[in-house]
């Protein structure tokens, strides 16, 4: 594999984004903000916390489609970006599996998870380890029955869609949908490492 | 009482190599983009569990009274125009839009918004709709509030008497001390 993460890392990670006059940040085809990870993860852990049993579900898989949704687009974005063609590009020599592990050496960079692929069968199944990530911060005193990286599970399908799943579609629509991810393990809940499993999508 | 803006945000930037963490002025911030945004607005605005809208109001309010407490104490913030100039300054590099906070005293404020992330990423994905949608700005304006009068979270209720997603030129944010 030609890609080097470290170099990717060290370059991609001093990338600031600063709004505009308008208090705006357009980058990578689409708005961004910048908000305290503490939101995100508040707002994710009272949700399914409080929704109840029978509702857990619906709710966990509302909150993974929406980073499902933000991954596919802002990973188009990022890997059709200017610092992805100065930074990534020269080193891709297989496509589209260098774009993937490029692609989560980004995700990294940008502070979402310090992850990895360990294992790719092109088009049919990725296995992600996450070393650190925000999403663990929920827990901070024992374990949690519950995994709580919905975002990380919904960029991997993401990203699994936008690699294997046809051509970029601005509306989403099947590619966005084409793979399915499901965290096996969790920091919060205790394991050394998030795990993040995705297959092809049940027809 | 018209607020000052003398006061220029110091943003310290940080990456953590071991870590890749990203923080800014000592609290972990994470990028996101407009269809994310936009997707936890809907959720909370669809929820009909619980009060979805109530509990993300109540989560940006936490948030951003966190941050701003913690800046005005280690910069030694206390002019109350100065604290507000930086809280909206600080609204602004967190790309949620541009505010203009036209009145503030300890019972009630004013607060306006030129451009807004949360309504203009709404209208982006699914149009204009007469409901406001921006619950984050309204917990962004109670924890503004709370914090540039150094009183608890909870101490204001915000509401959004106009709004950008609904096809006004600005949103208007009316504050009320509880």
């Amino acid at each position: 594999m030609a890609i080097d993460r470290k170099r990717i890392i060290a370059a991609l990670s001093q990338v600031q984004v600063n709004a505009d006059g308008f208090g705006l940040i357009p980058a990578f085809n689409v708005f961004v903000n910048q908000l305290p990870c503490e939101f995100w993860n508040s707002f994710a852990e009272r949700l399914t916390r409080q929704v109840g049993p029978d509702m857990l579900e619906a709710a966990e898989w509302l909150l993974v489609d929406a980073a499902r949704t933000c991954g596919y687009h802002t990973g188009y974005g990022i890997i059709t970006s200017e610092e992805w063609k100065a930074v990534v590009q020269p080193m891709v020599e297989k496509v589209p599996e260098d774009i993937l592990h490029g692609a989560f050496a980004v995700f990294t960079a940008w502070g979402w998870a310090k992850s990895e692929i360990v294992e790719l069968v092109p088009a049919e199944r990725m296995v992600v380890r996450a070393y650190d990530y925000y999403e663990a911060d929920v827990v901070t005193l024992g374990h949690s029955a519950k995994p709580s990286a919905y975002m990380i599970t919904g960029v991997c399908a993401a990203f699994m869609g936008l690699a294997y799943g046809g051509d970029y579609d601005p509306t989403g629509g099947a590619a966005m949908r084409a793979f399915d991810c499901v965290q096996t393990k969790g920091i919060e809940c205790g394991d050394e490492y998030g795990e993040f499993v995705t297959t092809r999508a049940a027809v | 009482m018209a607020v000052r803006t003398k006061t220029e945000i110091v943003l310290d930037q940080r990456f953590d190599p071991r870590t890749c963490r990203h923080s800014l002025n000592g609290q972990g911030i994470v990028l996101h983009c407009h269809h994310y945004i936009s997707l936890y607005t809907q959720l909370a605005d669809d929820c009909s569990l619980l009060d979805a809208k109530r509990l993300l109001t109540e989560v940006a309010e936490d948030s951003f009274s966190v941050a701003l407490a913690s800046y005005y104490e280690n910069h030694n913030v206390t002019n109350i125009a100065d604290r507000f100039a930086i809280a909206t300054q600080y609204y602004a590099v967190c790309g949620l839009g541009s505010m203009k906070v036209l009145c503030a005293g300890p019972y009630s404020g004013t607060v306006e918004l030129d451009r807004s992330h949360v309504d203009e990423s709404w209208i982006a994905k699914w149009g204009k709709r007469e409901q406001p949608v921006n619950f984050i700005t309204q917990g962004f304006i109670a924890g503004m509030f709370a914090a540039a009068m150094g009183r608890p979270t909870r101490s204001f209720s915000v509401v959004e008497t106009q709004s950008i997603v609904s096809g006004a030129e600005r949103s208007v944010f009316n504050v009320v001390s509880n």
